[in-house]
């Protein structure tokens, strides 16, 4: 294990190296200062802002859920999290559209459509999904009770 | 602070937020990025050979299955990173915060990973759709950051080495202590582990920690099985919703993808338009002609000249760096046909120019391998109709496995290179 990682670290600060030299070769000193800007806000977007916002989602739905089954939280909160993580890669090509394309090929679809169509089909999914888990759960529990009876 | 951070981590702590997972989840990130790197050196290489390098020119969707999968690939980080990150974010706010001058280093390499991973996927994405709201140069930035991102991982893997074989397996050691199967004692050092604090946080912040606590916690299993299938189905939406630009199997499920099959002038997309490279004029005056020399013998033949040649029919598909592609029928002659009317040798590449006025992509070099393969065509037609003015009209190159911006448009000069 010790040489993997001594290889791997050698690796690595070579791969480190190779990139800084490309970057101070091909860039300008203030273009390179603005892709350090890009990757600390980044960081900061993810770290300060959609993380701590996730967190208090959970706690939200977990405490105005208290009286709905764990499972059937958890199935919400992954449609959720589809819907959301699909809506993050779609609404910069909303909006990039309506600033204008440079030519009528690239971003060819209505995509606000059918993300509002995507939302619906990820809406009736989950709910499905609630529904055959509570089936299920209420199938073993009075498979469980009629055993135990 | 330090009870501050505590309580933060305690907070944050979730089933899902173990190393187990975060080694499930890495792995496919792993994966993922290097499907990335590898098809990204590729894709690069063609583009800026070394004079010593030759590429296959078999099978002709070479460069379309590498390309697409370089973007598809890239699509799939959005979820997986965004999973990985889920599971250990806790571990931002360790106490101590550091601990000697290596924690700092590991903790500032990390900072560097995740940060530079984040801008190399996002203006990854951008980039398909040419759109750069920033001032550094793509190609080059996302080229340096590429190194930066698999040095990075590396290093990573380096550090995390003993606790990735730790929760390798489901039946790893460390897998069955964080099921409780074995007394392990002290488990799980990455899961915000139960914090011994006796005096809480007061004010608004620790009105925030009691209404966190205060809610019903999640179950063990049904939590960490549903983030595992949030994670998978996140990936498999991504990808089935937009890889259709680059899969033809895919297509009719393309909603969300930045181009779509079939669209545009000859039924294909267009990556840079006729007015955008200023030839609207040039590209329609009788007096274009296609130059092709070799040292001082020149041959020159106009468009009627061109189609009064044997005509040979192929089906390559036009592959963008940007990841979208079309399969297409081309018809045209062939380019080996055109090379030996000025006696080239097979082992000499070609210096092709086009009538744009500027872009990088002007004057372009081929290798013999394309120069001289059977399928290799100066095309004059597609899908049955002359080449529309944004497919290159009067001629362009169409040669197989090669990046589109290769597939130089409107010829204007084709040099035999010495």
């Amino acid at each position: 294990m010790k040489i993997t990682r001594v290889i791997l670290i050698a690796l690595g600060l070579a791969g480190l190296f190779l990139g800084a030299l490309i970057m101070v070769q091909k860039q300008r000193p203030d273009q390179i200062v603005g892709v350090i800007v890009w990757i600390v806000a980044a960081i900061i977007v993810h770290d300060g802002i959609l993380s701590p916002l996730l967190l208090l989602l959970d706690v939200w739905m977990r405490r105005a859920g208290r009286r709905i089954p764990f499972g059937v939280l958890a199935i919400i909160q992954g449609g959720v999290v589809v819907g959301a993580i699909m809506s993050m890669l779609v609404l910069p090509e909303i909006y990039k559209k309506s600033l204008g394309t440079k030519n009528p090929t690239i971003l060819p679809l209505d995509y606000g459509l059918n993300l509002a169509l995507f939302w619906a089909g990820v809406a009736v999914l989950t709910a499905a999904a609630c529904v055959v888990y509570l089936r299920r759960r209420r199938a073993s529990a009075s498979a469980s009770s009629a055993s135990i009876g | 602070m330090r009870r501050l951070l505590a309580a933060t981590q305690q907070a944050l702590a979730a089933p899902p937020r173990n190393p187990r997972m975060a080694v499930v989840v890495g792995r496919l990130l792993a994966i993922a990025f290097l499907l990335c790197f590898g098809t990204g050196l590729y894709s690069h290489f063609l583009q800026e050979p070394e004079p010593w390098m030759r590429f296959s020119t078999v099978p002709a969707q070479l460069y379309q299955v590498t390309q697409g999968i370089h973007i598809t690939a890239g699509i799939a980080c959005f979820p997986l990173i965004l999973g990985k990150l889920y599971t250990i974010y806790p571990q931002l706010f360790q106490t101590p915060p550091v601990k000697s001058p290596l924690h700092l280093l590991e903790r500032a390499s990390i900072a560097l990973f995740v940060g530079a991973s984040l801008v190399q996927i996002t203006i990854g994405l951008l980039n398909t759709y040419q759109w750069y709201p920033w001032k550094f140069g793509f190609r080059e930035v996302h080229w340096a950051l590429s190194f930066v991102v698999i040095g990075s991982l590396a290093i990573h893997i380096a550090v995390k080495l003993p606790m990735i074989a730790r929760f390798w397996t489901r039946n790893s050691e460390g897998t069955r202590e964080l099921r409780g199967e074995t007394q392990g004692g002290e488990t799980a050092p990455d899961a915000a582990a139960p914090v011994a604090e006796s005096a809480p946080v007061g004010g608004v912040t620790g009105r925030i920690f009691r209404w966190i606590d205060g809610a019903p916690s999640p179950e063990p299993a049904v939590s960490r099985r549903g983030f595992m299938t949030a994670v998978g189905v996140s990936t498999a939406t991504v990808v089935a919703l937009t890889a259709g630009q680059s899969f033809a199997a895919l297509s009719p499920f393309n909603i969300f993808a930045p181009r779509v099959k079939g669209t545009g002038p000859n039924a294909l997309p267009v990556n840079r338009t006729a007015k955008a490279a200023q030839v609207l004029d040039t590209a329609v005056s009788p007096d274009w002609a296609l130059t092709i020399s070799n040292g001082p013998r020149t041959v020159t033949l106009t468009r009627a000249e061109l189609l009064a040649l044997p005509q040979t029919t192929v089906e390559l598909p036009i592959s963008c760096v940007e990841g979208w592609s079309q399969m297409a029928t081309w018809k045209g002659v062939r380019l080996r046909e055109l090379l030996n009317k000025v006696g080239a040798d097979t082992s000499q590449g070609l210096k092709l120019t086009s009538l744009e006025k500027k872009g990088g992509y002007r004057v372009t070099q081929m290798g013999p391998e394309y120069a001289f393969d059977a399928s290799t065509l100066v095309a004059l037609e597609v899908n049955g109709d002359t080449l529309d003015i944004d497919h290159g009209y009067p001629a362009r190159m169409i040669a197989p496995g090669r990046p589109g911006v290769l597939q130089t448009k409107w010829l204007s000069k084709l040099e035999v290179e010495a």
